[in-house]
Protein backbone atom coordinates (compact mmCIF):
# COMPACT_ATOMS: atom_id res chain seq x y z
CA UNK A 1 0.00 0.00 0.00
CA UNK A 2 1.17 3.22 -1.16
CA UNK A 3 2.39 5.99 1.93
CA UNK A 4 -0.06 8.86 2.42
CA UNK A 5 3.04 11.06 2.51
CA UNK A 6 6.58 10.15 1.24
CA UNK A 7 9.64 12.60 1.25
CA UNK A 8 12.88 11.38 -0.79
CA UNK A 9 15.93 12.89 -0.27
CA UNK A 10 15.10 16.64 1.50
CA UNK A 11 17.86 18.77 2.13
CA UNK A 12 17.56 22.24 3.39
CA UNK A 13 20.18 25.38 3.57
CA UNK A 14 19.58 28.30 4.87
CA UNK A 15 23.25 30.16 3.80
CA UNK A 16 26.06 27.96 4.38
CA UNK A 17 24.07 25.92 7.07
CA UNK A 18 22.45 22.60 6.00
CA UNK A 19 19.20 22.38 8.27
CA UNK A 20 17.93 19.44 7.10
CA UNK A 21 20.17 16.39 5.51
CA UNK A 22 18.69 13.97 2.81
CA UNK A 23 15.42 13.73 4.89
CA UNK A 24 13.35 10.30 4.08
CA UNK A 25 10.30 9.20 5.14
CA UNK A 26 6.92 8.33 4.41
CA UNK A 27 3.37 7.94 6.37
CA UNK A 28 0.30 5.72 6.40
CA UNK A 29 -3.13 6.92 5.88
CA UNK A 30 -4.76 7.91 9.06
CA UNK A 31 -1.26 7.03 11.49
CA UNK A 32 0.16 9.82 12.94
CA UNK A 33 4.08 9.75 13.42
CA UNK A 34 6.21 11.45 16.24
CA UNK A 35 8.72 13.11 15.46
CA UNK A 36 11.78 13.57 18.39
CA UNK A 37 13.99 16.47 18.14
CA UNK A 38 15.98 18.89 20.45
CA UNK A 39 15.82 22.49 19.63
CA UNK A 40 17.18 23.38 16.79
CA UNK A 41 17.38 20.02 15.00
CA UNK A 42 15.35 20.82 11.86
CA UNK A 43 11.54 19.36 12.44
CA UNK A 44 9.96 22.79 12.64
CA UNK A 45 11.50 23.59 9.14
CA UNK A 46 10.86 19.82 8.02
CA UNK A 47 7.06 21.09 8.97
CA UNK A 48 7.24 24.14 7.20
CA UNK A 49 8.42 22.63 3.81
CA UNK A 50 6.06 20.13 4.16
CA UNK A 51 3.37 22.75 4.71
CA UNK A 52 4.16 24.93 1.82
CA UNK A 53 5.93 27.60 3.98
CA UNK A 54 9.61 27.15 3.22
CA UNK A 55 10.85 25.50 -0.43
CA UNK A 56 13.09 22.52 0.03
CA UNK A 57 16.78 22.79 -1.58
CA UNK A 58 16.97 19.75 -3.14
CA UNK A 59 14.25 16.60 -2.82
CA UNK A 60 10.96 15.67 -3.10
CA UNK A 61 7.43 15.20 -1.28
CA UNK A 62 4.30 13.28 -2.14
CA UNK A 63 1.22 13.17 -1.00
CA UNK A 64 -0.78 10.61 -2.24
CA UNK A 65 1.70 9.68 -5.20
CA UNK A 66 1.60 13.27 -6.13
CA UNK A 67 4.79 15.50 -6.12
CA UNK A 68 3.99 18.63 -4.43
CA UNK A 69 6.73 20.50 -3.39
CA UNK A 70 5.86 23.44 -5.99
CA UNK A 71 2.55 23.75 -4.99
CA UNK A 72 1.25 26.87 -2.78
CA UNK A 73 -0.03 26.06 0.78
CA UNK A 74 -3.11 27.14 0.34
CA UNK A 75 -3.57 23.99 -2.81
CA UNK A 76 -2.26 21.31 -0.88
CA UNK A 77 -4.41 20.22 1.99
CA UNK A 78 -1.78 20.08 5.11
CA UNK A 79 -2.71 22.12 7.88
CA UNK A 80 0.38 22.90 10.21
CA UNK A 81 -0.29 23.55 13.38
CA UNK A 82 2.01 26.03 15.73
CA UNK A 83 2.79 25.55 19.41
CA UNK A 84 0.52 28.46 20.51
CA UNK A 85 -3.16 28.49 19.57
CA UNK A 86 -2.62 31.67 17.21
CA UNK A 87 -6.48 31.96 17.02
CA UNK A 88 -7.80 35.03 15.10
CA UNK A 89 -8.24 37.43 17.78
CA UNK A 90 -11.01 39.38 15.69
CA UNK A 91 -12.83 36.39 15.41
CA UNK A 92 -14.91 34.28 18.52
CA UNK A 93 -14.55 30.52 18.82
CA UNK A 94 -17.22 29.66 16.12
CA UNK A 95 -16.20 32.04 13.56
CA UNK A 96 -12.69 30.57 14.26
CA UNK A 97 -13.62 27.02 13.62
CA UNK A 98 -15.68 28.53 10.78
CA UNK A 99 -12.69 30.14 9.05
CA UNK A 100 -11.40 27.49 6.88
CA UNK A 101 -15.06 26.32 6.11
CA UNK A 102 -15.37 29.94 5.07
CA UNK A 103 -12.73 30.11 2.92
CA UNK A 104 -13.66 27.27 0.18
CA UNK A 105 -16.69 28.96 0.08
CA UNK A 106 -18.95 26.55 1.72
CA UNK A 107 -23.01 27.36 2.46
CA UNK A 108 -23.58 28.64 5.71
CA UNK A 109 -25.85 25.62 6.46
CA UNK A 110 -23.06 23.62 5.74
CA UNK A 111 -20.57 25.66 7.65
CA UNK A 112 -23.38 25.67 10.84
CA UNK A 113 -23.40 21.84 10.69
CA UNK A 114 -19.68 21.18 10.99
CA UNK A 115 -18.75 23.76 13.40
CA UNK A 116 -21.79 22.34 15.71
CA UNK A 117 -20.00 19.03 15.24
CA UNK A 118 -16.73 20.46 16.27
CA UNK A 119 -17.61 21.88 18.99
CA UNK A 120 -19.50 19.05 20.27
CA UNK A 121 -16.12 16.26 19.39
CA UNK A 122 -14.60 19.06 21.12
CA UNK A 123 -16.42 19.86 24.23
CA UNK A 124 -16.48 23.82 23.61
CA UNK A 125 -19.74 24.29 22.92
CA UNK A 126 -21.13 26.66 25.41
CA UNK A 127 -18.29 28.78 24.65
CA UNK A 128 -19.03 29.33 20.47
CA UNK A 129 -19.97 32.88 21.47
CA UNK A 130 -17.05 33.35 22.98
CA UNK A 131 -13.69 35.93 21.88
CA UNK A 132 -10.01 34.44 21.94
CA UNK A 133 -9.26 36.32 24.96
CA UNK A 134 -12.00 34.91 27.13
CA UNK A 135 -10.66 31.21 26.77
CA UNK A 136 -8.02 29.08 28.45
CA UNK A 137 -5.00 28.07 27.15
CA UNK A 138 -6.18 24.58 27.07
CA UNK A 139 -9.65 25.87 25.11
CA UNK A 140 -7.39 27.88 23.08
CA UNK A 141 -5.93 24.75 21.87
CA UNK A 142 -9.14 22.85 21.37
CA UNK A 143 -10.52 25.98 19.30
CA UNK A 144 -7.04 25.33 17.40
CA UNK A 145 -7.45 21.80 16.70
CA UNK A 146 -11.26 22.38 15.74
CA UNK A 147 -10.76 24.99 12.79
CA UNK A 148 -7.57 22.58 11.67
CA UNK A 149 -9.58 19.40 11.29
CA UNK A 150 -13.31 21.13 10.64
CA UNK A 151 -11.63 21.13 7.22
CA UNK A 152 -10.66 17.73 6.41
CA UNK A 153 -7.19 17.82 5.72
CA UNK A 154 -5.24 15.36 4.28
CA UNK A 155 -2.36 15.75 6.81
CA UNK A 156 -2.32 17.42 9.85
CA UNK A 157 1.14 18.82 10.97
CA UNK A 158 1.76 19.65 14.77
CA UNK A 159 4.52 21.49 15.90
CA UNK A 160 4.83 20.89 20.01
CA UNK A 161 1.27 21.55 19.93
CA UNK A 162 0.91 21.14 24.13
CA UNK A 163 4.02 22.79 24.56
CA UNK A 164 3.21 25.91 26.81
CA UNK A 165 0.41 23.75 28.54
CA UNK A 166 0.49 23.12 31.81
CA UNK A 167 0.99 19.15 32.61
CA UNK A 168 -2.62 18.47 33.71
CA UNK A 169 -4.23 20.80 30.85
CA UNK A 170 -1.31 18.61 28.66
CA UNK A 171 -2.75 15.36 29.76
CA UNK A 172 -6.29 15.95 28.66
CA UNK A 173 -5.24 17.12 25.41
CA UNK A 174 -3.54 14.31 24.91
CA UNK A 175 -6.21 12.10 25.33
CA UNK A 176 -8.85 14.39 23.40
CA UNK A 177 -6.04 14.36 20.33
CA UNK A 178 -5.89 10.26 20.87
CA UNK A 179 -9.62 10.05 20.56
CA UNK A 180 -10.19 12.72 17.80
CA UNK A 181 -7.64 10.65 15.65
CA UNK A 182 -9.55 7.33 15.66
CA UNK A 183 -13.06 9.07 15.69
CA UNK A 184 -11.69 11.63 13.19
CA UNK A 185 -9.52 9.29 11.17
CA UNK A 186 -6.49 11.84 10.94
CA UNK A 187 -3.07 11.48 9.70
CA UNK A 188 -0.87 13.72 11.50
CA UNK A 189 3.43 14.46 11.76
CA UNK A 190 3.60 15.05 15.37
CA UNK A 191 6.61 17.16 16.38
CA UNK A 192 7.55 17.00 20.16
CA UNK A 193 11.14 16.89 22.12
CA UNK A 194 9.04 15.19 25.01
CA UNK A 195 10.30 11.45 24.97
CA UNK A 196 6.83 10.24 26.80
CA UNK A 197 4.59 12.27 24.69
CA UNK A 198 6.08 11.32 21.25
CA UNK A 199 5.60 7.47 22.44
CA UNK A 200 2.03 7.89 23.82
CA UNK A 201 0.63 10.03 20.55
CA UNK A 202 2.70 8.39 17.75
CA UNK A 203 1.81 4.93 15.80
CA UNK A 204 5.30 5.17 14.73
CA UNK A 205 8.35 7.30 15.81
CA UNK A 206 11.10 8.95 14.06
CA UNK A 207 14.53 10.72 15.34
CA UNK A 208 15.61 14.34 13.80
CA UNK A 209 18.93 14.93 15.03
CA UNK A 210 20.86 17.74 13.46
CA UNK A 211 18.89 17.71 10.66
CA UNK A 212 18.85 13.74 9.78
CA UNK A 213 16.17 11.90 10.23
CA UNK A 214 15.90 8.14 11.06
CA UNK A 215 12.39 6.61 11.12
CA UNK A 216 11.83 3.47 13.15
CA UNK A 217 10.01 1.06 11.39
CA UNK A 218 8.26 -0.06 14.89
CA UNK A 219 7.91 1.62 18.52
CA UNK A 220 9.95 -2.02 19.75
CA UNK A 221 12.60 -0.43 17.25
CA UNK A 222 12.77 2.35 19.11
CA UNK A 223 12.88 0.97 22.63
CA UNK A 224 15.81 -1.36 21.64
CA UNK A 225 17.25 1.87 19.66
CA UNK A 226 20.54 2.82 23.01
CA UNK A 227 20.67 6.45 21.29
CA UNK A 228 16.52 6.89 21.78
CA UNK A 229 16.82 7.60 25.11
CA UNK A 230 13.98 5.22 26.61
CA UNK A 231 16.40 3.04 28.16
CA UNK A 232 18.05 5.99 30.09
CA UNK A 233 14.50 7.22 31.28
CA UNK A 234 13.39 3.14 32.04
CA UNK A 235 16.72 3.42 34.45
CA UNK A 236 15.61 6.76 35.95
CA UNK A 237 12.56 5.56 36.83
CA UNK A 238 13.60 2.01 38.25
CA UNK A 239 16.58 3.67 40.15
CA UNK A 240 14.03 5.74 42.22
CA UNK A 241 12.34 2.98 42.98
CA UNK B 1 -8.94 71.89 44.24
CA UNK B 2 -5.49 72.06 42.33
CA UNK B 3 -6.52 69.23 40.11
CA UNK B 4 -9.48 71.01 38.97
CA UNK B 5 -7.10 74.28 38.29
CA UNK B 6 -5.05 72.72 36.34
CA UNK B 7 -7.79 70.82 34.37
CA UNK B 8 -9.56 74.15 33.66
CA UNK B 9 -6.12 75.40 32.81
CA UNK B 10 -5.36 73.12 30.38
CA UNK B 11 -8.26 73.27 28.50
CA UNK B 12 -8.00 76.73 28.51
CA UNK B 13 -5.06 76.78 27.01
CA UNK B 14 -6.76 74.74 24.02
CA UNK B 15 -9.70 76.10 23.58
CA UNK B 16 -8.72 80.05 23.99
CA UNK B 17 -6.55 79.80 20.65
CA UNK B 18 -9.44 78.47 18.94
CA UNK B 19 -12.19 80.62 20.51
CA UNK B 20 -9.79 83.49 19.32
CA UNK B 21 -9.17 82.69 15.80
CA UNK B 22 -13.38 82.39 15.65
CA UNK B 23 -13.30 86.05 16.82
CA UNK B 24 -10.79 87.24 14.62
CA UNK B 25 -12.20 85.62 11.65
CA UNK B 26 -15.47 87.34 12.64
CA UNK B 27 -13.55 90.85 13.09
CA UNK B 28 -13.73 93.78 10.75
CA UNK B 29 -11.49 96.84 12.75
CA UNK B 30 -9.08 95.91 15.28
CA UNK B 31 -6.93 98.77 16.15
CA UNK B 32 -4.64 99.70 19.19
CA UNK B 33 -5.24 99.89 22.29
CA UNK B 34 -8.90 97.67 21.89
CA UNK B 35 -8.26 94.51 23.25
CA UNK B 36 -10.62 92.94 20.83
CA UNK B 37 -12.01 94.21 17.20
CA UNK B 38 -13.90 96.74 16.94
CA UNK B 39 -16.33 94.98 14.66
CA UNK B 40 -17.91 91.72 14.77
CA UNK B 41 -19.72 90.76 11.54
CA UNK B 42 -20.44 87.48 9.35
CA UNK B 43 -18.61 89.33 6.39
CA UNK B 44 -15.82 87.37 5.84
CA UNK B 45 -17.56 83.85 6.21
CA UNK B 46 -20.52 84.80 3.99
CA UNK B 47 -17.94 85.52 1.26
CA UNK B 48 -17.07 81.53 1.69
CA UNK B 49 -20.73 81.06 0.43
CA UNK B 50 -19.78 82.61 -3.11
CA UNK B 51 -18.44 79.41 -5.52
CA UNK B 52 -15.80 81.95 -6.59
CA UNK B 53 -14.50 82.91 -3.43
CA UNK B 54 -10.54 82.10 -3.58
CA UNK B 55 -10.14 80.42 0.15
CA UNK B 56 -13.27 78.32 -0.70
CA UNK B 57 -11.48 76.47 -3.73
CA UNK B 58 -8.07 76.56 -1.68
CA UNK B 59 -9.99 74.41 1.18
CA UNK B 60 -10.97 71.93 -1.45
CA UNK B 61 -7.91 71.51 -3.10
CA UNK B 62 -5.75 71.49 0.00
CA UNK B 63 -8.32 68.50 0.60
CA UNK B 64 -7.48 66.66 -2.67
CA UNK B 65 -4.56 67.13 -1.96
CA UNK B 66 -4.07 65.67 1.40
CA UNK B 67 -6.58 62.73 0.90
CA UNK B 68 -4.51 61.78 -2.26
CA UNK B 69 -1.59 62.04 -1.13
CA UNK B 70 -3.32 60.23 2.76
CA UNK B 71 -4.37 57.36 0.28
CA UNK B 72 -1.52 57.05 -1.73
CA UNK B 73 0.73 56.78 1.32
CA UNK B 74 -1.24 54.01 3.24
CA UNK B 75 -1.93 51.82 0.46
CA UNK B 76 1.52 51.74 -0.89
CA UNK B 77 3.48 52.21 2.34
CA UNK B 78 1.21 49.00 3.59
CA UNK B 79 2.25 46.74 0.70
CA UNK B 80 6.21 48.46 1.05
CA UNK B 81 6.54 47.81 4.84
CA UNK B 82 5.72 43.97 4.97
CA UNK B 83 8.16 43.58 2.42
CA UNK B 84 10.80 45.74 4.20
CA UNK B 85 9.60 44.10 8.16
CA UNK B 86 10.47 40.68 6.77
CA UNK B 87 13.69 41.64 5.14
CA UNK B 88 17.42 40.44 5.91
CA UNK B 89 17.93 44.17 5.50
CA UNK B 90 15.06 45.69 7.68
CA UNK B 91 17.28 47.63 9.89
CA UNK B 92 19.04 49.00 6.90
CA UNK B 93 15.76 49.90 5.02
CA UNK B 94 14.65 51.31 8.03
CA UNK B 95 17.80 53.63 8.71
CA UNK B 96 17.14 54.71 5.51
CA UNK B 97 13.38 55.32 6.02
CA UNK B 98 14.42 58.11 8.75
CA UNK B 99 17.13 60.02 6.74
CA UNK B 100 14.11 62.59 5.15
CA UNK B 101 13.39 63.60 8.49
CA UNK B 102 16.96 64.65 9.08
CA UNK B 103 16.57 66.79 6.34
CA UNK B 104 13.46 69.41 6.46
CA UNK B 105 10.93 69.17 4.21
CA UNK B 106 12.52 72.86 2.49
CA UNK B 107 16.00 71.39 1.76
CA UNK B 108 14.14 68.82 0.31
CA UNK B 109 12.26 70.38 -1.84
CA UNK B 110 15.36 72.30 -3.05
CA UNK B 111 17.13 69.18 -3.98
CA UNK B 112 13.79 67.93 -5.59
CA UNK B 113 13.03 71.32 -7.18
CA UNK B 114 15.46 70.68 -10.44
CA UNK B 115 14.10 67.47 -11.13
CA UNK B 116 10.23 68.76 -11.02
CA UNK B 117 11.50 71.51 -13.07
CA UNK B 118 12.55 69.41 -15.91
CA UNK B 119 9.80 67.18 -15.62
CA UNK B 120 7.66 70.24 -15.82
CA UNK B 121 6.08 69.35 -12.34
CA UNK B 122 6.06 72.55 -10.42
CA UNK B 123 3.25 74.22 -10.34
CA UNK B 124 0.83 71.41 -10.99
CA UNK B 125 -1.71 69.30 -8.71
CA UNK B 126 0.63 66.48 -9.54
CA UNK B 127 3.65 67.78 -8.78
CA UNK B 128 2.86 68.92 -4.98
CA UNK B 129 1.00 65.34 -4.66
CA UNK B 130 4.19 63.76 -5.30
CA UNK B 131 6.45 66.19 -3.53
CA UNK B 132 4.49 65.40 -0.37
CA UNK B 133 4.10 61.75 -0.96
CA UNK B 134 8.09 61.56 -0.73
CA UNK B 135 8.36 63.16 2.39
CA UNK B 136 5.25 61.46 3.92
CA UNK B 137 5.52 57.64 2.44
CA UNK B 138 8.76 57.18 4.61
CA UNK B 139 7.09 58.25 7.54
CA UNK B 140 4.00 55.70 6.69
CA UNK B 141 6.87 52.85 6.18
CA UNK B 142 7.57 53.54 10.02
CA UNK B 143 4.43 53.83 11.21
CA UNK B 144 3.44 50.22 9.96
CA UNK B 145 6.53 48.42 10.14
CA UNK B 146 6.54 47.67 13.94
CA UNK B 147 2.73 45.78 13.20
CA UNK B 148 4.45 43.59 10.80
CA UNK B 149 5.69 41.50 13.90
CA UNK B 150 6.25 36.62 14.29
CA UNK B 151 2.61 36.55 15.34
CA UNK B 152 1.21 38.65 12.06
CA UNK B 153 3.14 36.38 9.86
CA UNK B 154 2.42 33.32 11.47
CA UNK B 155 -1.30 33.93 11.32
CA UNK B 156 -0.84 34.74 7.93
CA UNK B 157 0.70 31.11 7.15
CA UNK B 158 -1.98 29.86 9.17
CA UNK B 159 -4.49 31.02 6.74
CA UNK B 160 -2.48 30.26 3.68
CA UNK B 161 -2.42 26.35 5.08
CA UNK B 162 -6.25 26.45 5.58
CA UNK B 163 -6.63 27.14 2.32
CA UNK B 164 -6.80 30.40 2.01
CA UNK B 165 -5.55 32.90 -1.12
CA UNK B 166 -3.69 36.03 -0.57
CA UNK B 167 -6.84 37.98 -1.23
CA UNK B 168 -8.73 36.21 1.17
CA UNK B 169 -5.97 36.33 3.89
CA UNK B 170 -5.59 39.59 2.77
CA UNK B 171 -9.37 40.53 3.43
CA UNK B 172 -10.17 38.19 6.29
CA UNK B 173 -6.95 38.35 8.54
CA UNK B 174 -4.53 41.26 7.71
CA UNK B 175 -7.20 44.19 6.81
CA UNK B 176 -8.88 43.42 10.16
CA UNK B 177 -5.71 42.86 12.32
CA UNK B 178 -4.09 46.22 10.61
CA UNK B 179 -7.08 48.56 10.83
CA UNK B 180 -6.08 50.92 14.06
CA UNK B 181 -2.44 51.20 12.16
CA UNK B 182 -3.73 51.34 8.85
CA UNK B 183 -6.00 54.70 10.87
CA UNK B 184 -3.26 55.51 11.88
CA UNK B 185 -1.13 56.63 9.10
CA UNK B 186 -4.02 57.82 7.36
CA UNK B 187 -4.77 60.46 9.80
CA UNK B 188 -0.64 61.02 10.70
CA UNK B 189 -0.22 61.44 7.20
CA UNK B 190 -3.67 63.43 6.13
CA UNK B 191 -1.81 65.75 8.93
CA UNK B 192 1.52 66.22 7.66
CA UNK B 193 0.35 66.71 4.40
CA UNK B 194 -2.46 69.47 5.18
CA UNK B 195 0.01 71.73 7.48
CA UNK B 196 2.74 71.33 5.25
CA UNK B 197 4.09 74.62 4.22
CA UNK B 198 7.61 74.89 2.83
CA UNK B 199 7.75 72.06 0.12
CA UNK B 200 4.21 72.70 -1.16
CA UNK B 201 4.66 76.36 -1.66
CA UNK B 202 8.29 75.69 -3.46
CA UNK B 203 7.29 73.12 -5.43
CA UNK B 204 3.61 74.68 -6.18
CA UNK B 205 5.79 78.16 -7.21
CA UNK B 206 2.11 80.06 -5.97
CA UNK B 207 0.08 78.24 -8.80
CA UNK B 208 -1.30 75.33 -6.51
CA UNK B 209 -1.63 77.41 -2.95
CA UNK B 210 -2.79 75.48 -0.34
CA UNK B 211 -4.56 76.68 2.94
CA UNK B 212 -1.94 76.59 4.99
CA UNK B 213 0.15 78.53 1.79
CA UNK B 214 -2.65 80.66 1.75
CA UNK B 215 -2.48 81.66 6.01
CA UNK B 216 0.82 82.36 5.40
CA UNK B 217 0.02 84.83 2.45
CA UNK B 218 -2.55 86.47 4.55
CA UNK B 219 -0.53 86.84 7.44
CA UNK B 220 2.41 88.53 5.15
CA UNK B 221 -0.07 90.86 3.39
CA UNK B 222 -1.36 91.33 7.01
CA UNK B 223 -4.54 90.59 6.68
CA UNK B 224 -5.02 89.21 9.82
CA UNK B 225 -9.06 88.36 9.85
CA UNK B 226 -8.72 86.29 6.63
CA UNK B 227 -5.86 84.79 7.88
CA UNK B 228 -8.25 83.80 10.94
CA UNK B 229 -10.73 82.51 9.03
CA UNK B 230 -8.38 80.17 6.57
CA UNK B 231 -6.94 79.14 9.99
CA UNK B 232 -10.66 78.23 11.29
CA UNK B 233 -10.93 76.45 7.54
CA UNK B 234 -7.49 75.01 8.36
CA UNK B 235 -8.39 73.12 11.78
CA UNK B 236 -11.74 71.88 10.61
CA UNK B 237 -10.46 68.52 8.91
CA UNK B 238 -8.07 67.53 11.59
CA UNK B 239 -10.82 68.80 14.62
CA UNK B 240 -12.71 66.32 12.33
CA UNK B 241 -10.41 63.62 12.12
CA UNK B 242 -10.14 63.76 15.94
CA UNK B 243 -13.91 63.12 16.67
CA UNK B 244 -13.95 59.94 14.16
CA UNK B 245 -10.85 58.56 15.85
CA UNK B 246 -12.03 59.12 19.27
CA UNK B 247 -15.95 58.43 18.62
CA UNK B 248 -15.70 55.30 16.37
CA UNK B 249 -12.77 54.13 16.14
CA UNK B 250 -10.11 53.95 19.14
CA UNK B 251 -13.91 53.73 21.77
CA UNK B 252 -13.95 50.28 20.59
CA UNK B 253 -10.59 48.74 21.85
Amino acid sequence: MQPLLHIQNLSKTFGNERVLADVNLHLAQHKVLSLLGSSGSGKTTLLKIIAGLEQPSSGEIFLNETEISQQPPQNRNIVYLYQEALLFPHFNVYENIAFGLRLKKQSNQAIKEKVQQMLHYLDIEKHAEKMPNQLSGGQKQRVSFGRAMVVEPKLLLLDEPFGALDSNTRQKMQSLFIKLVEQLKISALFVTHDLKEAIIMGDSIGKIQKGKLIQYESKQAFFEDETSGVKNEVDFWKGIK
Amino acid sequence: MRKKVLQYLFMLSIGFPLAFLLLLSLGRRWSFPSVFPQELSFVNWELLHQSDDRLFQTFFLSMAISLVVSLMVTSLAFVVSKEIAYSKYRNTFLFLAYIPYLLSPVILAVIFQYFFIISNLTGTFLGVVIAQFLIAFPFGVLIYVNFWNKQIKELENLSYTLGGNRWQTFRKVLLPLSKNAIVLCFFQVFLISWFEYGLTNLIGVGKIKTLTVSVFNFINEANIFYAALASCLLVIPPMMLLYINKRFIFIKR
